[in-house]
């Protein structure tokens, strides 16, 4: 910019400094004075008030625009004001764009803007009205968008615009694409053609463009045949006329689609109905409003001030009603009064157009009189087959034969003839066949007193037939009743089933037999048998109160399901009396049916005396069982006393206050942990957990698992096998004993015995035999003292050592119950002989100890407490025996804590001996203050087995089992389900 | 109460539940019931008019059991999703959430003060929670069951539970005593007699057992039903005279309490028959089922 500048070439924008500002400025004012201002405007620069060039327009890329780039000012950007209230209302304005131009931009588009007028016409508006006319006389040929008049305001027919009407000229008409592939040679040799041939007819050609129909028949073939040769390239999209939808059928749905002819028949209803008055209000109901009125849903009424809405109508409805809406509409007065010459017409809506009723059809409807009915016809349908009941009247039936001298004979064959008449034949065949040998039942194949049976028989099945024969309106035949289950089933081939085999064979279940029978039909009202029964035993002649009752008493029983109120009849005796008569009626019914049934019926009263009285004293002891249900499947000894056991339970005192209750422990301390109930849960859990680590490893190992208490003891010894592997592989693993301190500082009783066993179990190994002398000394010291603290002897080491191992093993029938996905609460049956086995299994216990020991000697040092305990427990039970030789079994727990303190305290011994006597006060210290650990370490574990978690869990494995634990929960269900299925069976097998 | 007094006749079926209907309940005073469904939801009915009221949605699961406080105010709810909710009845809002059972949840009570609600779980503890304050952890852990425990019963000082593992076990705040009586087979719901005295506990081996609550006698059993694989309830008659419990065959029968007999027994539904509750005063019962359908039964 200066004079030096001149010498140098510059390439590229200088930078510029802050002085060249300052000085563009100076020169900004100076242009401002006026010396620049004769530039012509392209040469101009413009510049802000600080001379810094500016471009304007912030979207042609100028460096700064509006202020500082914003649409703002100086004062900041305000909004557009709007400001309405009810006297002055703000006008809503129409912004376009001329409202954010600049003036010049405005005259910038002024003079570009090129744009199409309709109006453009050499003659004012006549175009215009020329279309108009031109819309009015094609609106007459089809239907308008907008049905109904249309005022002409409104709807201004659009006119083809000059672009159009230029191209028509040119020889371009509706549906040919304007712009052909030019591409195509013959198109372009078309062309040169049509140039020759325009050039040759120039005389003719402006008439010839202009109406393109008039081309000569020659020109307008050559022109139009490639339009049929590629019709791809030549034609563009067709126009459619787009007529309204005015039917209310689906979209492309075509009811005339196979009937054609209707759809003619409506085109010509339809232009009749333009050819009345298309503009008439009249009609305005046909096209807006008319065709709803036929479509309204049946069933709906529709209000007199109601409209007729969307809603209204059915849109189920087929389109097929048309014709009806049809028909409604020359049901109008003043439209037939309008169309009395259509009418005519239509007055036969059937007939086709063009057709005509036929005065005689072809098709008649050919009619057959009824069968005549023979006149001997005697309207009575016989049964087939030779089946008993009731068809037998005209047969004589066996004669009449006197009774066997036998009374007991003639009970048998009384009895056997009644159950024969009502089971049918099949029942006498099996009784036939199971009683062969004996002599007693000689009359059914035709022996002693067979002429009286038959007799008995045919008579009993007289009495049925009779019955029947009252009972005929109801809907049993007789014959459907006598299709018994055994007879289908004998005809049909079948083994005879089990029920009906018993029926003869085992008296057990002949009363329920009979009763299944007696409620599967209803017809019969009075059982024969039983009255005949009551006929035969009178087992409380003595008493004809009591034998009243004990008839009533087997109606009742027989009769099945309702029991009157007053079962025992007997108000005025007391509940237990009452049931005792029930239990003695029970036994003489069942005895009764026996006699009846039983090989020597001589026998009968004796032994239902026999019965009875066994039957009392099974009650008498019993109590209140029923004996059907001892004589039926279950034979299982009754345990009327349930195994009850009572246990201490602490209820929290905040639970006590929400009962309102006082707390049975206020101000106490806190309960010892109760000996007999932990003692059960120890031996339960720990047992049950070996368990069910045994089934985990049995059935990872694929063998089968005989759950059977017979099996137990093997199993237990395998199971001990397998855990004595699993504990030394879980011996490999190392345990941080130092970070489970950290965490669980609160169980440091519990690590540090652990960790004393760890470190000791090494110098223990060395100096065994040398001892055990100290050792015994100072268990006992230790005991005493602890005893002497608690009051009692408490093994909470030990379960905690125990519940180790089987705290972390699932609860048995737990998983078992998992089975809840299905459809709902599902719960399979747990085994409950949880408890024999796992006795047996402790049982066993003692001898996969001995089992572990030499493995344990070898591997003293092993970090699995579990095994660790049971060595040193092991070794240390021969001291204890020494010592104290007087503790039964019952103490076996409080022994095992001893020795598992003993073992603690022994090992401590042999750290005392490293060491000084200093740990040893630690150790007495953690002593005095055991029972309120003994508490925290009792509900710490209790957590722990809820979890099945590894709180106390220090060591691998236990934590091993717990994982094994997690993961069989798991996935176990259908294992588990599995199992105790076959538990299941196996118990009930 | 004769045998022609029991509701056999079908007044209402309550439709609603998409799916099985696990439970459903009377309210105290016997005008509303409660049902608890495989749909996560909890209903509430006016059963006498066959109405549906309103409808308790925010289980994740399904919900198994549904009691409602003796003031009508407030429900508590559990199911498969182990937790108790804790819900007022009005707005249909949970105002608690209790967690803490390791497994479902199968049955839940309130007491008698509708303070604490007692809940039994798959997890093998009974577990009683705090109403009156807001704290979420139990009040008191039961866990001496070694199964599942399958329904539990509150009288004003005892809690008593039944488990799978075959013991009902009773524990009485009194004198803080745990009675355990085995009864050997597994148990699925219990029920206590309306004197307080007796438990009916329905068995896994299709047998009812009436157990005397002061002694541990087995007084009664009661068989004819089929209830082997699912949880189904029983209960007692408001007159204690009879003994009605549903079996997996769509049947529901009546027996009589003290000789045991099938007093009666009808096809009520057709599926299983999953719960059923009694009128405290009227002759009356619902009962609902695996088919969905709630029946309302009257006499």
């Amino acid at each position: 910019m200066d004079r030096e500048e001149d010498d140098f070439v510059f390439y590229g924008t200088p930078i510029e400094r802050e002085e060249e500002i300052i000085s563009r400025k100076k020169k900004a004012v100076a242009e401002a004075s006026g010396n620049l201002r004769t530039l012509v405007p392209w040469k101009q620069e413009v510049r802000d008030e600080e001379g810094r060039r500016r471009f304007h327009g912030a979207f042609s890329g100028g460096f700064s625009a509006g202020y500082y780039n914003t649409v703002g000012s100086k004062e900041g950007w305000t909004p557009q004001s709007f400001v309405s209230s009810r006297k002055n209302r703000a006008e809503v304005k129409q912004q376009n764009i001329l409202n954010f131009l600049d003036e010049d931009e405005k005259e910038e588009l002024e003079g570009q803007s090129l744009g199409t007028s309709l109006q453009f016409d050499t003659f004012g508006f006549t175009a215009a009205e020329l279309a108009r006319k031109q819309a009015e006389k094609e609106q007459q040929k089809r239907p308008s968008a907008i049905p109904g008049p249309v005022p002409d305001e409104l709807v201004l027919p659009s006119t083809d615009s000059i672009g159009v009407k230029l191209l028509l000229k040119m020889g371009w008409r509706h549906g040919r694409s304007i712009r052909d592939s030019h591409t195509n040679k013959s198109y372009d040799a078309r062309r040169e053609a049509r140039k020759a041939f325009l050039a040759f007819s120039s005389s003719d050609a402006k008439k010839q463009t202009a109406d393109p129909e008039s081309v000569p028949g020659e020109l307008e073939s050559y022109i139009d045949l490639p339009a049929g040769d590629d019709v791809q390239s030549s034609e563009s999209t067709p126009v459619y006329v787009l007529y309204p939808k005015q039917d209310l059928h689906g979209l492309g749905f075509d009811p005339y689609k196979h009937a054609p002819e209707f759809r003619e028949k409506k085109r010509s209803r339809l232009s009749d109905n333009k050819g009345i008055g298309y503009r008439s209000a009249l009609s305005m109901d046909n096209n807006l409003f008319g065709f709803k009125s036929g479509k309204v849903a049946p069933g709906f009424g529709i209000g007199a001030l109601e409209e007729l809405d969307a809603e209204d109508e059915d849109v189920y409805a087929s389109g097929y009603d048309f014709e009806e809406t049809y028909v409604e509409d020359i049901d109008e007065p003043s439209r037939s009064i309008m169309q009395g010459k259509q009418k005519s017409v239509r007055k036969e809506p059937g007939v086709l157009s063009g057709f005509r009723l036929a005065l005689n059809s072809d098709y008649q409807h050919e009619r057959f009189d009824p069968p005549v009915v023979p006149k001997d016809f005697v309207p009575h349908h016989k049964f087939p087959g030779p089946l008993e009941t009731g068809y037998k009247l005209g047969d004589p039936g066996p004669p009449e034969v006197l009774p066997p001298e036998d009374s007991n004979l003639k009970l048998l064959i009384d009895g056997v003839a009644t159950l024969v008449a009502r089971c049918g034949k099949l029942f006498e065949d099996l009784s036939r066949e199971k009683n062969q040998s004996n002599p007693l039942f000689s009359f059914l194949v035709g022996g002693n007193g067979h002429d009286y049976y038959a007799r008995k028989l045919w008579e009993e099945q007289q009495k049925r037939g009779d019955h029947t024969k009252q009972k005929l309106d109801v809907k049993l035949s007789p014959h459907m009743q006598k299709m018994t289950a055994e007879s289908r089933g004998q005809i049909l081939g079948e083994r005879p089933l089990e029920r009906s085999a018993k029926d003869s064979s085992s008296s057990a279940t002949s009363a329920d037999a009979i009763q299944l029978q007696y409620n599967l039909s209803d017809t019969f009202t009075k059982p024969a048998l039983h009255g005949e029964m009551l006929e035969a035993a009178k087992p409380f002649k003595e008493d004809p109160a009591k034998q009243e009752r004990f008839e009533r008493f087997l109606k009742e029983k027989y009769q099945g399901g309702l029991r009157s109120t007053e079962s025992g009849g007997a108000s005025h005796m007391s509940e237990a009396a009452r049931a005792r008569e029930r239990m003695d009626f029970e036994a003489a019914a069942e005895a009764i049916q026996k006699g009846k049934w039983s090989k020597d019926s001589k026998l009968s009263t004796s032994q239902f005396m026999e019965y009875l009285s066994s039957g009392g004293m099974q009650f008498t002891s019993g109590g209140l069982a029923q004996a059907k249900d001892t004589q039926t499947e279950n034979s299982i000894t009754k345990e009327v006393h349930l195994k009850r056991k009572e246990y201490q339970w602490r209820p929290s005192p905040i639970l006590c206050k929400r009962f309102d209750l006082i707390d049975p422990y206020m101000g106490k301390p806190p309960p010892a942990p109760r000996m007999k109930s932990k003692m059960e849960t120890l031996i339960f859990t720990s047992d049950s957990g070996k368990d069910t680590k045994a089934e985990e490893i049995v059935i990872a190992k694929g063998v089968s698992f005989p759950v059977a208490q017979s099996d137990a003891q093997g199993l237990s010894k395998d199971v001990a096998d397998k855990e004595s592997e699993v504990e030394i592989e879980a011996e490999n693993v190392e345990r941080p004993v130092d970070l489970y301190k950290a965490i669980f500082s609160d169980d440091s009783d519990d690590e540090e015995d652990t960790s004393i066993h760890n470190e000791v179990g090494n110098p223990e190994k060395k100096g065994e035999a040398a001892n055990t002398t100290l050792n015994r000394l100072i268990a006992g010291d230790f005991l005493e003292s602890l005893g002497k603290e608690l009051g009692l002897e408490v093994p909470p080491e030990l379960s905690s050592s125990m519940n180790k191992v089987g705290n972390s093993v699932p609860p048995k029938g737990t998983a078992t119950v998992n089975s809840v996905d299905s459809d709902i609460l599902r719960v399979d049956n747990a085994p409950s002989s949880n408890h024999e086995i796992l006795h047996s299994q402790e049982i066993a216990r003692d001898g996969p100890r001995g089992n572990i020991e030499p493995v344990n000697g070898n591997s003293a040092r092993s970090n699995s407490k579990y095994t660790e305990t049971g060595s040193l427990g092991n070794q240390f039970d021969k001291i204890i025996l020494e010592k104290a030789p007087q503790e039964d079994r019952k103490a076996k727990t409080p022994s095992r804590r001893h020795r598992n303190l003993s073992s603690s305290s022994s090992s401590e011994d042999e750290r005392s001996k490293k060491r000084s006597g200093q740990h040893r006060h630690r150790y007495s210290d953690s002593d005095s203050d055991s029972s309120s650990d003994h508490r925290d370490r009792h509900r710490s574990r209790s957590k722990g087995r809820r979890k099945g978690s590894s709180r106390e869990k220090s060591s691998s494995s236990s934590r091993k089992h717990s994982k094994h634990h997690k993961h069989r929960s798991r996935d176990s269900p259908e294992k588990e389900r599995s199992e105790t299925k076959r538990d299941k069976h196996k118990r009930r097998g | 109460m004769s045998v022609a007094d029991l509701p056999k006749t079908e007044a209402n079926v309550l439709r609603g539940h998409e799916g099985a209907v696990l439970a459903a309940r009377f309210n105290s005073d016997g005008n509303y019931c409660l049902s608890a469904g495989k749909d996560r939801t909890i209903r509430l009915w006016n059963p006498h008019r066959g109405i549906h009221i309103k409808t308790y949605k925010s289980h994740g699961r399904e919900v198994r059991d549904v009691h409602v406080t003796s003031d009508n105010s407030k429900l508590c709810s559990c199911g498969g999703d182990r937790q108790i909710f804790y819900w007022d009845v009005a707005t249909g809002k949970v105002i608690r959430k209790f967690r803490g059972h390791e497994g479902e949840v199968n049955a839940v009570k309130f007491n008698e003060y509708s303070s604490v609600v007692v809940s039994a779980g798959f997890d093998q503890s009974l577990r009683a929670w705090d109403c009156r304050s807001h704290s979420n952890e139990p009040i008191q852990i039961i866990d001496t069951f070694t199964d599942s425990v399958m329904s539990v019963c509150l009288t004003k000082t005892e809690i008593i539970g039944g488990s799978v593992d075959g013991t009902v076990r009773t524990f009485d705040m009194r004198i803080g005593r745990e009675v355990s009586d085995d009864l050997g087979q597994p148990v699925n719901c219990i029920s206590m007699s309306n004197d307080g005295n007796c438990i009916l506990a329905s068995c896994l081996d299709s047998t009812l057992r009436l157990i005397d609550r002061s002694s541990g006698e087995l007084l009664q059993q009661y068989k004819g039903h089929t209830c082997k694989s699912y949880k189904l309830d029983c209960c007692i008659t408001n007159t204690d005279a009879h003994v009605t419990g549903g079996s997996e065959d769509g049947f529901i029968f009546f027996w009589d309490l003290v000789d045991a007999s099938v007093a009666t027994k009808f096809r009520a539904h057709s599926s299983v028959v999953t719960s059923v509750s009694y009128h405290p005063k009227d002759n009356c019962m619902i009962s609902s089922s695996v088919d969905g359908t709630i029946k309302v039964w009257k006499s």
